[in-house]
């Protein structure tokens, strides 16, 4: 079965998006930021990378300011782990917040996110992604 | 405030600096050696394409279809040049043999199927090009007798840690074969 497409664009911005949230909130010491971005990428594994509110943001964005950028068609199940990925370590960054009241943990966990979204949406190059494919086949090798 | 910004910058130059390297890497043609077996990119002992371009490609592999079609465009351009895709999912025996790490992942083999070049991630257009018709086939006879003097490619020069090794069951290769 063919995999799902979404916008490559879309996903880059909402990579851009959420590492300036990250970021801006880690200088002015913002931790509900965590979180938020968290159940931003969460909304996004659950019901497709096409409902996420970053990826909305940037079509939002691009529809308001006619902004001439094009859909770059991309299969789905690499950055959606990419997303899992990054929605587990806001998780455990929220964890380290709010539960064991340990903002060093919190903001760590926060900033290595950031630092990955920044990467993706300056360079493109897709950490979890590539993640994704090694794994894939690491597990298809596994099973031969 | 100030330390927090001073991370900040530290983040940021830390991206800077891995997608520097992650850069320097990415499709970058590197000399390697090692043979392709016939059967395993589907060409007849008997055939002499002037070159062979093997890529290894992946299901949800985006790149992989920006690679492709670079190939096959310098294929159609290029006379008796081959491209020859191999799905490293589907093909785990010959990736593990040819030692893929990652996709895309693509070959450059002389006539003989000798491997000249490797190149993993998206390899330019102007860097297959550059393989393809450069001054240097690692010493060896260009297939399209081109020996007219050429820049020379980036990265030319530094082996592959991950050369290709002939596979210990294939038989010696004897020189007798008429080159192409």
């Amino acid at each position: 079965m063919a995999a799902r497409m979404i916008d490559r664009n879309a996903h880059r911005w909402g990579a851009g998006i959420s590492a300036v949230a990250l970021l801006v909130g880690y200088a002015l010491d913002l931790s509900w930021m965590v979180p938020l971005i968290g159940v931003a990428l969460g909304i996004g594994v659950l019901f497709g990378l096409r409902y996420s509110p970053l990826g909305a943001a940037y079509r939002f964005a691009k529809r308001i300011f006619k902004l001439d950028l094009p859909v770059i068609p991309e299969e789905e199940p690499p950055p959606r782990f990419a997303q899992v990925m990054g929605f587990a370590m806001l998780g455990l960054g929220t964890i380290g917040f709010y539960v064991l009241d340990n903002p060093a943990m919190g903001w760590t966990f926060g900033l290595i996110v950031a630092a990955l979204q920044t990467l993706l949406a300056v360079t493109g190059i897709c950490v979890g992604c590539e993640m994704y494919l090694f794994g894939k086949r690491l597990s298809a090798k596994g099973a031969a | 405030m100030i330390t927090r910004l001073l991370v900040v910058a530290a983040v940021l130059a830390a991206c800077g600096a891995f997608a520097a390297w992650w850069r320097s890497r990415e499709g970058r043609m590197i000399a390697a050696d090692g043979f392709f077996e016939h059967a395993d990119v589907g060409i007849g002992p008997r055939e002499r394409p002037a070159a062979v371009l093997v890529e290894f490609s992946g299901e949800n592999c985006a790149p992989c279809t920006t690679v492709e079609t670079r190939l096959q465009k310098l294929a159609a351009e290029l006379p008796d040049v081959r491209v020859v895709s191999i799905d490293a999912g589907e093909r785990l025996d010959l990736a593990d043999r040819y030692r893929v790490r990652r996709v895309p992942t693509v070959f450059v083999t002389d006539p003989q199927l000798r491997v000249i070049w490797r190149a993993s991630g998206v390899v330019s257009e102007e860097a297959l090009r550059g393989a393809l018709l450069g001054p240097d086939w690692a010493g060896r006879p260009h297939p399209a007798g081109v020996e007219a003097e050429r820049p020379r490619l980036p990265g030319r020069g530094i082996r592959s840690r991950g050369t290709l090794r002939r596979p210990r069951r294939a038989k010696p290769r004897t020189p007798a074969r008429p080159p192409a």
